[in-house]
């Protein structure tokens, strides 16, 4: 049989079977990372989580037993025993490195292209939808990425905010898609590999965001969230020109000088 | 500031680059015509029997050009034997392995691949030159962001389809990057309808249209004939 097409093979694209357990480890290690699940949580007991996660206790208690090893969670005993997070797994910043060497920058412009077109339906119906105490929630969440202080707490106030915009769009949809596009590329925004984003800037963007919106003007919160992408689309793509071809630019200003 | 002189260096890899490229699919055009001239032996059509030994071409050339990921010929449809295969290309898989690509010829069903309203089959095909196509989504061909080369095949002086290949966009920036970043500028090659193929920073974005016109702009064309490729920087 001829191999599927690329599109195609999003259709028929091979089940986890025995990456279960690693793929409930990322996606425990990814939830920490964007905040979702925080330090000192009890996660749910062993038999729910098999439920949920739709595996055997065999496959669950291996991915937890790596985890534990990662030191992201700790198994206690007794009565109020269970399996709790502590501590942030790492940014893996060889991993993100690896990325932006894997990545070309058309994959990124295409990312960035996604991005925009939930973003701006997101923004306009959060003008619609949201109420007062959104504003205030979001005007805090967007304000949270100021008061970060390292690399790992500012990409989940980050991811945090633009999930919590999604959520105020009451669309279940758009934020499954933001949380997506959060996961994809949050951690490679702040992690200082080349040049680094100032999250006062971000932050200031963020506010003028939710003032847009608390205001009900579509087209400005269009505008604004639009251009926020654009920007750090262009920092992820100056991060990848950076990592990827320094070389050359050294070279070119070597023989240029 | 910056003029062509100092873009005139990364304009000649270029062009010397991009000039190999049309080369070999000039030559990969000329085998592919002697050889249907020899299979046809005087009859019109293209039977399956014409076909022989094209996917061996067609595997040669992507053996031998590794920035390629697909590579074949296209027939016009005049040419076709009804229910025949029209086209002979091949793809190289992620594993290095290579397949001949299985596209839907059925007019009128769904996913059909009409190829010959594609501008690098139809603009070969009408300028009788070769051409360059792209970036594009190959969408029910190679289903990828590519750009693609083509030469037009004659055989004793008729026009009967194409021959070329396909560069994937993320195979292409590592290719040709080094040569954009050591332009002391915002610097894009772009093709012949203002379309960025590739910029050497965040200004000039793969994919997106280049408005004419602006004072700050100049452009290099590059010197491969009939592609109409230009190297444009800011100032």
């Amino acid at each position: 049989m001829a191999s599927p097409t690329s599109f195609q093979s999003q259709i028929y694209r091979s089940l986890p079977e025995i990456e279960r357990a690693d793929a409930i480890v990322e996606r425990i290690s990814k939830a920490i990372g964007l905040g979702l699940l925080k330090v000192g949580e009890r996660l749910p007991s062993e038999a729910s989580l098999s439920e949920m996660f739709g595996v055997g206790g065999a496959t669950l208690r291996e991915a937890l037993s790596e985890l534990r090893e990662q030191g992201v969670v700790e198994t206690r005993r007794g009565r109020s025993g269970g399996t709790f997070i502590v501590s942030q797994p790492p940014t893996q910043t060889d991993t993100i490195r690896e990325w932006f060497l894997s990545t070309s920058i058309s994959e990124i412009r295409d990312i960035g292209d996604e991005h925009s077109a939930i973003a701006a339906a997101t923004v306009r119906l959060a003008c619609e939808r949201a109420e007062a105490h959104d504003f205030d929630r979001l005007q805090e969440l967007g304000r949270a990425l100021v008061l970060a202080t390292t690399p790992e707490v500012r990409a989940p106030a980050d991811s945090r905010f633009h999930i919590e915009l999604a959520v105020s769009a009451q669309s279940p949809r758009l934020a499954n898609a933001e949380i997506r596009l959060q996961q994809e590329t949050v951690q490679q925004l702040w992690t200082p590999l080349a040049a680094s984003l100032d999250p006062e800037a971000a932050a200031a963007e963020h506010l003028e965001l939710v003032r847009a919106i608390a205001q009900d003007q579509p087209e400005r919160a269009q505008r604004l969230v639009l251009a926020h992408i654009k920007r750090n689309i262009f920092h992820l793509i100056d991060t990848k020109l950076t990592l990827s071809y320094a070389a050359s630019t050294e070279s070119a200003k070597a023989s240029s000088s | 500031m910056i003029t062509d002189n100092d873009v005139v260096p990364a304009a000649d890899t270029l062009t010397a680059w991009i000039g190999s490229v049309s080369t070999e699919i000039g030559e990969l055009s000329v085998k592919v015509a002697s050889l249907l001239e020899e299979n046809l032996a005087g009859r019109s059509k293209v039977s399956k029997a014409a076909l022989v030994g094209l996917d061996d071409l067609a595997r040669e050339f992507l053996g031998k050009n590794s920035f390629a990921v697909g590579a074949g010929t296209f027939f016009a449809g005049d040419f076709a034997e009804e229910g025949g295969r029209a086209l002979e290309w091949w793809f190289r898989k992620n594993d290095g392995s290579m397949e001949r690509l299985d596209a839907d010829r059925t007019p009128g069903s769904n996913r059909y691949y009409d190829y010959e309203k594609l501008p690098f089959f139809s603009i070969a095909a009408s300028t009788g030159e070769q051409t360059v196509w792209g970036p594009y989504i190959d969408y029910l061909g190679f289903e990828e962001y590519v750009l693609t080369f083509t030469s037009p095949v004659y055989t004793h002086g008729k026009f009967i389809g194409v021959t070329g290949c396909d560069i994937r966009i993320k195979d292409l920036e590592p290719l040709i990057m080094p040569t954009l970043r050591a332009i002391p500028a915002d610097a894009a090659l772009i093709n012949s309808s203002n379309r960025v193929i590739l910029g050497n920073s965040g200004m000039y974005l793969v994919g997106e249209r280049i408005k004419p016109g602006a004072h700050n702009e100049h452009r290099v064309a590059l010197n491969v004939p009939h592609l109409g490729l230009s190297l444009v920087y800011a100032t």
